[in-house]
């Protein structure tokens, strides 16, 4: 069987724009700090006045990889684009929000506190109208994001998919700060949103027992980016050359893995 | 009733083997039906919480969570969904291998009293984990011994749907035997408080496709299906035939006015089901009471059902249940495939006076006897979320 194709991607980090901004290693890099932030993005428009800055982050890593693949949004546009978005966190900064409203003030929108409002605004504002899958967790709902939409492609519901990820967690850092996971490094906010084309056959999805080389360099240079981290490994894996790449993920209990093409058209992944 | 005898060029079809629910109008799947064709009304004053600074202090409130076995878990995302498990098990032995079984549950809310609860200080490693959408879906997992993929669909009120179409994907695809799969949510001041600040909640009943509709109201409850190759032994409620969803792309929570993704949604799920128009026997609508939601879908019904709309019966149940958001796309579907058991169509709970805007065929008053084989179920939801669910009763 084969997996999706790759054709193009974009990674946004709190250090910076692209996996050549990425540091040697996000802990020394890190510091003392727990989280490594990402500015929101300054997009033009009365449309976003409401828009939460997890929202503007993920219109901007689509963006990111439309520049990437030397695109523009009319590329994207339309019912035959999927869009299959995850995150294990990002909706935590609006939900704060909403419940610090409780006492009066300023009220956040309601549906921005919604998990959906991010590929919402996405879609909103690239004109996809096509399938649409919101996926909520860690890495191993990416890998899943990412099955879905090579299948999405090879059943013919669309041309193309986007995988979109973002996570922040600046709003939310003394929540985060009790979780186990921040053990392993710095919680590094990140938006990356991949551009899938199938080979036209079926990817499938299977248990990892280990971490692959890629999960651990991305931990490694990127710091703890929770669903980004299949993307940015995408990116990397695209950069060094390599033709497939076999990307793992967990989240909790789960451990998953999936081979994506990510070099030239004929370099289709055996899974 | 037409059938689904024509199927040409669809998928393989997904066997729904069992179901289980926990509900306003029951607390499992006999008393749900029993509420349902009977013309319960599962709308109470809300008592779990404080709602009295709040314009609507009423919805589909579960008074009381029942489970068979173990402790009740805190969180009461979590409380539902192994009631709703308790339930299906009461009716199918899961049979699978723990790394053959997968998870696959929507929700629109998670656990999200337990992140308001950790964001207010509660201390304890643990409460950041828990306190995350999908920790629900987790739990569940844990309870029912599963160790294949385990997944969380949040396309708000379609999520419920969505993952019956993911979970039917993963049996289709050989990632899985068995798939544990529907949908929950929780009615909480979270959320309260939200549609309040929307003007979204009605001071009068539900009405959905009535002359008189003036908003929803919200409920609680949850659903869960068995999905297994349709080569599995055994007996079954009926299957999936075909799903798709598709994003409007045109407002953060208004659905499109024109409808456009509900259309692309229900002529994907139609066509992935290898099916014309003409087989759908039955629709369970989305059917919520808002003005926009109802006259929005009929026109779209109307659209892709052609010449055959006003022949086909049509009905929401949220005039029962409230909209209970992830849980109510996978009540609507079992509500389908019960339908063609038992050859009765539950009413629309609210609907009297007929509007000219909404002028299909909706069951109103009365159980009507009839047995649909092939339904449509659809479902919409904030963020132009929109899904369609094409499933058959086993008759």
């Amino acid at each position: 069987m084969t997996g999706p194709r790759l054709t193009a991607v974009g990674v946004l980090t709190g250090w910076g724009d692209g996996v050549s901004a990425l540091p040697a290693d996000a802990r020394t890099a890190a510091g003392a700090r727990r989280v490594v932030p990402l500015a929101a993005p300054a997009l033009p428009g009365e449309r976003f006045r409401r828009a939460t800055r997890e929202c503007l982050l993920g219109v901007a890593a689509v963006d990111a990889m439309l520049r990437d693949g030397g695109l523009d949004r009319q590329a994207i546009a339309g019912p035959r684009t999927a869009l299959v978005y995850v995150t294990a966190a990002a909706y935590g900064a609006s939900n704060r929000a909403f419940v610090a409203a409780a006492g009066g003030g300023a009220t956040l929108h309601f549906p921005y506190t919604a998990p959906s409002a991010v590929p919402a605004e996405v879609a909103i504002e690239c004109g996809l109208t096509g399938a649409y899958v919101i996926l909520l967790g860690g890495a191993a709902a990416t890998v899943d994001a990412l099955w879905q939409a090579g299948m999405l492609v090879a059943r013919g519901q669309c041309d193309r998919a986007l995988v979109l990820a973002v996570e922040t967690f600046a709003e939310c850092e003394d929540l985060y700060a009790r979780g186990r996971w921040l053990a392993q490094g710095p919680l590094v906010e990140a938006a990356a949103c991949a551009l899938v084309v199938g080979p036209g056959s079926m990817a499938t999805i299977a248990p990892a027992s280990e971490a692959s080389a890629l999960e651990i360099l991305v931990e490694r240079r990127a710091g703890v980016t929770l669903a980004c981290g299949p993307l940015i490994a995408l990116a990397l894996a695209r950069d060094a050359g390599e033709p497939v790449a076999r990307v793992t993920g967990r989240w909790r209990r789960r451990h998953a893995a999936i081979d994506v093409a990510v070099g030239a058209p004929d370099a289709a992944p055996a899974v | 009733m037409s059938g689904a005898g024509a199927r040409a060029t669809g998928r393989d079809p997904v066997a729904i083997l069992a179901a289980g629910v926990t509900t306003p109008v029951g607390a499992d799947l006999d008393a749900f039906w029993s509420g349902l064709v009977t013309g319960a009304d599962g709308i109470t004053t809300i008592e779990r919480f404080r709602v009295g600074d709040l314009r609507v202090a009423r919805g589909g409130e579960i008074k009381k969570v029942r489970l068979r076995t173990g402790p009740m878990p805190r969180c009461r995302a979590s409380a539902l969904l192994f009631a709703a498990a308790d339930d299906l098990l009461a009716r199918v032995r899961l049979d699978v291998a723990a790394e053959r079984l997968a998870v696959v549950v929507g929700t629109a809310l998670g656990g999200v009293e337990q992140l308001e609860e950790a964001l207010g200080g509660e201390p304890g490693l643990r409460s950041a984990a828990g306190a995350l959408y999908d920790a629900p879906a987790h739990a569940l997992a844990r309870r029912l011994g599963a160790r294949g993929p385990v997944l969380t669909v949040s396309t708000a009120c379609a999520s419920g749907a969505t993952a019956l179409g993911v979970g039917a994907d993963l049996v289709r695809a050989g990632l899985a035997d068995r798939v544990v799969a529907g949908g929950y949510d929780v009615l909480c001041r979270f959320v309260m408080r939200g549609f309040d600040a929307l003007r979204s909640l009605t001071r009068e009943r539900v009405r959905p496709f009535d002359r008189r509709r003036s908003g929803l109201l919200l409920g609680e409850a949850a659903a869960l299906v068995l999905l297994a190759p349709e080569t599995a032994a055994g007996p079954r409620l009926g299957r999936v035939l075909g799903h798709a969803s598709a994003s409007d792309g045109s407002h953060i929570a208004a659905p499109d006015p024109d409808g456009r993704g509900l259309e692309w949604a229900i002529r994907g799920a139609l066509a992935d089901a290898g099916l014309g128009p003409g087989a759908v026997d039955f629709v369970s609508a989305h059917g919520t009471g808002t003005l926009l939601n109802d006259r929005i879908e009929t026109a779209v019904l109307k659209r892709v059902l052609g010449a055959r709309a006003h022949a086909v019966p049509v009905n929401s149940i949220k005039g029962a249940l409230g909209h209970t958001m992830g849980a109510a796309a996978a009540l609507e579907a079992v509500m389908c495939l019960l339908a063609s058991r038992e050859g009765l169509v539950p009413p629309t709970l609210g609907y009297e006076e007929a509007d000219p805007l909404c002028d299909l065929d909706y069951v109103a008053a009365a159980a009507r006897a009839a047995r649909p084989r092939v339904s449509l179920s659809t479902s919409l939801g904030f963020g132009g979320c929109n899904a369609a669910l094409i499933l058959e009763g086993a008759g």
